[in-house]
């Protein structure tokens, strides 16, 4: 099949499943008596043309991009790691404890951040990496039961003095961690009058190495390998166990960063610079969402990410149409499984095909 | 002519017994090839019947259709005098057959009574269904913990739960399709001992599927040979010699198409001169490869190498033949890293290669062509151009980094080399047929050069052309100092191709002969456990 026509197949089913979604929200809109133009135009002006909106949009992204990004690398080596929530979260805790630690000057200070929160990612993986190539636990339970862990340590955390609580917050109801200095927080670039947030540009760094590494290094085509064959791989000398847990700590090593970007970058506001219970929103599943629209591909996985950040964004503007924030939910859910289902189609005509080109041959 | 109704009871004092099986004609094609050729198959009550033949003769075929597996396209099954078609299993459920697989089809995690009574339509009863085990136990001699976890029995339990589950039902024709293919020889026996009195008592008709000479001597009445097909000998057992069965098992076939293999029809003494005969030209070099008595322990906890050794020395091609599940495929992963020694060792050029280490092998030089291609061989959803050089992609990349031009390079090289038919480097493996997917495996094992090449089955499914191709680069190969480990179940493969040949029966190489001394009666009864 010609390239062209294929990316025309891409497209075709994009639009069409698209389509098909906003259809089937204007008939909810309408029928719970809303006004399905305004809540579109909302949407629109949220995420993209009011005001700022598009630095929210790029800075909900970054942290959206980089978890897929880990996703795809633990996914290309054949692993289903789907803790990124809780990787996140101790990522960020562990970032926000050494953070303030360490201290030091603005540049330093965010270097140790951004550090300290990757290795807080990659360890809480780890725990689910040692399970798996030491004891033979499926990473897809362990990961997903660690999420679990995660937000119950990280509120334990939160609750204590001496480990992430702010210090003056004795008596105060919530529990808080203190809140990130301005200068030690991740700058915004101004371009074309919008505020980009910094770490938008750092996922796209990152995306741009994780395409590279995967399909151009050695380690990629081993990873690949590993994925696809385990037995071939162990043939070749890669090892399931050493290359399987160094894919599985890259992987954590990205939510740790997203969860940290997420507190100390700019753009989109998860919670003003300070790490509290319920941190992660979603990001770390959105961000799996991401991977999985994606196809588990870094490039495109910018594009995508953008489009969730959009749809973040945007849906934070439909409930001043007056419409309940249920149906923005239904509404929000409805153009997610749109962005999924051409993936799964492609897929299952791929499968077709090759299955109609191998009985044409016998 | 007044036609009798058929006699039900199978007792009548002017004919025969009504037998309780008459298969006639029974033809069944595959595509161009025919599974069965007009095959006339009759089971009578009370007995039991061997069925032998080699691996693709036609034998499990012919069992599928009576169970209603398959359907032949032509010929006439009569049960008990009655014409029948068999449609489906649940039609030969009803008709009273029933077949205990070769391969176990129980639930590891679930206890003995629990699997017996999986699959039952009916209201589960726990209690009457430990009794009915209990019972089934005593009168077949087939004792068995109920309560046991399936997961924690030896093969030879988990065989006597997969008879039981039979046996439950009360079959009155019941066939074994190679049941002691996992089995001790003393479980086999044990197990066939007690089952034969019950069966003449009881007037069952029963089916024993083998390629093992003495089981099938040992537990049956009546012996039906097949080879590529066709019923090629019937005998009672009491007629019959292991001899003359490994004689009409292998045929004449195999000494017409190779005249090498005409050679082989010498009498030889039945004592076992194996080990004492080696290949005296090679034996004044050092071999290449050695192995010193590999032992391995599968999945199911049972050896699938016991206490192997060999030896392969430059230029040589040892072929090991044997009868298929003798423990060939872990030979052939142990030399690909992918079975671990539980003890003894391998040597490559005389220094132990660890069996723990992924690659060691691939490191150490040597090359293998797998059973499974798409197990280890090539990886299906990566360019051509990267699976031939799926080893050693170290060899196109600078520091780390893949360079393209080199790998594509590389690639066309290697296609013009091998003829490999495809799109191009850039195409997916999984668009090339076969035999074209065997040729990237067969170009990239040799691409580096390997010492030592074990060549796993390596004809298996090809074409004629394409299985010329892949024999004249082994012989091409050998003559170049590469030493060869061929590993494959058709004997004439082996015939044709090695200079010495080692047989494999249960994870151990049980005879050892020089090609020129191959003789085809004695190798079918070593296959065939006879000597062992």
């Amino acid at each position: 099949m010609k390239p062209m026509m294929r990316q025309g197949e891409w497209l075709g089913l994009y639009v069409a499943s698209v389509a098909v979604a906003l259809g089937v929200s204007a008939i909810l809109i309408r029928a719970t008596g809303g006004d399905s133009l305004a809540v579109f135009d909302a949407l629109i002006e949220g995420s993209l043309t009011g005001s700022g909106r598009w630095g929210l949009t790029l800075g909900a992204a970054a942290p959206m991009l980089l978890v897929a990004l880990g996703t795809i690398v633990s996914a290309r080596a054949g692993l289903v790691n789907i803790g990124q929530e809780g990787q996140l979260l101790i990522g960020t805790a562990f970032a926000v404890y050494f953070g303030f630690r360490i201290g030091g000057p603005g540049p330093f200070n965010l270097v140790v951040l951004l550090v300290a929160g990757s290795i807080g990612g990659a360890l809480w993986a780890g725990v689910a990496g040692v399970l798996r190539f030491r004891r033979g636990v499926p990473e897809v339970l362990s990961t997903l039961l660690l999420v679990t862990v995660a937000s119950q340590v990280t509120a334990y955390a939160l609750g204590r003095e001496w480990l992430l609580l702010a210090s003056n917050s004795v008596g105060a109801r919530n529990n808080v961690s203190e809140q990130l200095a301005e200068d030690n927080r991740l700058p915004n670039l101004n371009i074309f009058g919008n505020q980009i947030p910094s770490s938008f540009f750092l996922g796209v760094v990152f995306a741009v190495i994780v395409a590279f590494a995967l399909a151009r290094t050695v380690w990629g085509f081993q990873l690949r390998m590993l994925g696809r064959s385990p037995q071939a791989a162990q043939r070749a000398g890669v090892s399931q166990r050493s290359f399987g847990m160094r894919a599985m700590l890259t992987s954590g090593a990205f939510a740790g960063l997203a969860g940290t970007v997420m507190f100390a970058g700019g753009g989109f506001q998860f919670s003003n610079y300070k790490f509290v219970p319920g941190f992660s929103g979603n990001i770390g599943w959105t961000g799996l969402l991401v991977a999985l629209v994606a196809r588990e591909r870094a490039m495109p996985a910018i594009a995508v990410a953008i489009a969730f950040g959009a749809l973040r964004t945007g849906s934070s503007f439909v409930g001043s149409t007056g419409v309940e924030a249920r149906v923005t939910d239904v509404i929000e859910g409805l153009l997610v499984l749109a962005l999924l289902v051409p993936p799964a189609v492609m897929f299952i005509r791929d499968r077709r095909r090759a299955r109609a080109a191998t009985t044409a041959r016998t | 002519m007044s036609q009798a109704p058929p006699d039900r009871t199978g007792v009548d004092a002017h004919t025969a017994p009504t037998p309780a099986v008459d298969l006639r004609g029974i033809t069944k094609r595959f595509g161009a090839v025919t599974a069965c050729d007009s095959v006339d198959l009759t089971l009578s009550r009370g007995k039991i019947h061997g069925i032998l033949g080699e691996n693709g003769a036609g034998k499990s075929t012919l069992m599928k259709i009576l169970i209603g597996l398959v359907l032949p396209d032509g010929g006439s099954i009569h049960i008990d005098g009655e014409p029948q078609q068999i449609h489906d299993p649940l039609a030969a459920a009803r008709l009273g057959i029933g077949m205990v697989h070769q391969h176990f089809s129980l639930v590891d995690p679930l206890t003995v009574w629990e699997n017996v009574a999986l699959g039952e339509g009916s209201r589960l009863d726990p209690g009457a269904v430990r009794k009915r085990i209990g019972e089934i136990g005593d009168h077949y001699g087939l004792h068995i913990d109920p309560n046991a976890r399936v997961g924690d029995l030896t093969a030879g339990l988990r065989q006597r739960v997969e008879i039981i589950k039979c046996l439950r039902r009360d079959p009155s024709i019941v066939i074994f399709d190679e049941p002691t293919s996992v089995l001790t020889p003393e479980e086999s026996t044990t197990l066939f001992e007690s089952f034969r009195d019950v069966v003449a008592a009881e007037g069952r008709a029963v089916v024993l599927v083998s390629h093992k000479l003495d089981e099938v001597l040992a537990a049956t009445d009546e012996i039906t040979i097949m080879r590529q097909g066709r019923v090629v000998e019937h005998l009672r057992t009491m007629n019959a010699d292991a001899r003359t069965l490994a004689r009409a098992m292998v045929g004449r076939e195999v000494s017409l198409r190779t005249e090498r293999a005409a050679l082989g029809l010498i009498e030889v003494d039945e004592a076992d001169e194996s080990l004492a005969a080696p290949a005296a030209a090679s034996m004044d070099r050092e071999p290449v490869l050695s192995i010193r008595h590999a032992t391995a322990i599968g999945a199911q906890g049972a050896p699938v190498l016991d206490d192997l050794s060999l030896d392969v020395h430059a230029g040589e091609i040892l072929g090991i033949a044997g009868v298929e599940g003798n423990g060939q495929r872990a030979l052939g992963d142990l030399l690909s890293s992918l079975v671990r020694l539980s003890s003894g060792e391998v040597s490559v050029g005389g220094n132990v290669i660890s069996t723990r280490t992924p690659g060691a092998m691939t490191a150490a030089g040597v090359g293998v062509i797998p059973e499974d291609r798409h197990d280890s061989g090539v990886v299906l959803d990566m360019t051509v151009a990267e699976n031939l050089v799926l080893m050693t992609p170290q060899q196109v990349a600078n520091r780390g980094v893949l360079d393209r031009a080199k790998l594509a390079r590389r690639a066309e090289q290697m296609i013009a080399e091998f003829d490999i038919q495809c799109a191009g480097p850039e195409a997916p493996m999984w668009s090339l047929s076969g035999g074209n997917q065997q040729r990237v495996v067969l170009a990239r094992e040799l691409s580096y050069a390997p010492e030592i090449l074990v060549a796993a089955q390596p004809t298996r499914g090809l074409d004629v052309g394409a299985i010329e191709y892949m024999t004249d680069r082994l012989r091409a190969a050998a003559a170049e100092g590469v030493a060869i480990l061929l590993i494959s179940s058709e004997l004439e493969e082996i015939l044709d191709l090695a200079d010495r040949i080692a047989v494999m029966y249960r994870g151990a190489i049980v005879g050892e002969m020089l090609r020129a001394d191959a003789d085809l009666e004695r190798l079918s009864l070593l296959m065939g456990g006879a000597a062992a």
